[in-house]
């Protein structure tokens, strides 16, 4: 019985670590690797409110926004006018190959009038764009 | 004398790089993306608007129209509420129809608010339907 007890204490299992610092680098690679930076963060945007509001799956080509003073951006830089938006997504869509590449994200404040927004919308139309217009589920 | 000094001093730099607190920086590191790091979860409607030029005579009379006047939203001439254009978007039935029969008319005049835009345009989106954006005669 004595015997038994002094054979449990020998029993010292040493834990693999020398490996661990590989695994928590790999994970901050991936981490780095998966993670997108917002551009459009400090963006002064009252988003609209709908009851269809969906989680985007898609991938998006680019970002447009247009902020409370109707600034145009175009994936976080400002540009002029909605002709530079048409310019700038038909280059990143001219090498598309399916619709599902074609998505591009648009967001704008609630309180901004038709003459603002609209050349911007027909803008991301003209290049071929698919509009996710980002809004705030309404309850 | 020289030659033993010399010796010792080489035989002490092993030059070994302390590696043992790797592990703990790199969970340090992990810890603080996970802690800075916010997850945005954007949610959007999706809208594939047909670009083309404007045809010279309209396509039918029957084609679906919603017109927006500052707040207020008529569907078809008729004045309804976002809850009321639903109702008529479903009866519509438009899922079933090939696309070219999913076409809704979409005018505003000027002024027209976002937020009354979009709601007219998810409405529009969720029952499958195909906006065709109305432009104004200058």
């Amino acid at each position: 019985m004595k015997k038994r007890l002094q054979s449990k204490k020998r029993r010292s299992v040493p834990v693999p670590i020398a490996s661990m610092g590989d695994i928590a680098f790999l994970l901050i690679i991936f981490f780095m690797v998966c993670s997108e930076v917002s551009k459009d963060k400090n963006m002064a945007v009252v988003l609209p409110l709908s009851e269809h509001v969906k989680q985007v799956k898609f991938v998006v080509v680019a970002r447009i926004a247009v902020d409370e003073k109707g600034e145009i951006y175009f994936d976080g830089t400002r540009v002029d006018n909605a002709k530079d938006v048409e310019w700038g997504v038909r280059a990143l869509l001219t090498n598309t190959i399916s619709d599902d590449q074609r998505h591009v994200q648009f967001k704008c404040d609630s309180a901004l009038p038709k003459e603002t927004f609209e050349p911007v919308i027909k803008a991301i139309a003209a290049a071929g764009g698919i509009i996710e217009a980002v809004g705030e589920l309404q309850q | 004398m020289s030659r033993k000094r010399y010796s010792k001093e080489k035989k002490h730099r092993t030059g070994e790089i302390p590696t043992g607190s790797f592990s703990d920086i790199a969970f340090l590191l992990i810890i603080y993306f996970l802690v800075a790091t916010t997850l945005v979860k954007v949610k959007s409607i999706a809208a594939d608007l047909p670009s083309g030029e404007k045809a010279t005579k309209s396509q039918s009379d029957k084609t679906p129209i919603v017109n927006l006047r500052g707040t207020e939203i008529f569907f078809n001439d008729k004045k309804v509420s976002v809850a009321l254009l639903n109702d008529r978007l479903m009866k519509l039935d438009l899922a079933e129809k090939e696309p070219a029969k999913r076409v809704i008319m979409l005018e505003s005049t000027k002024g027209t608010p976002y937020e009354n835009y979009y709601q007219v345009l998810a409405a529009i989106s969720a029952h499958q339907g195909v906006v065709a954006i109305v432009e104004d005669d200058k």
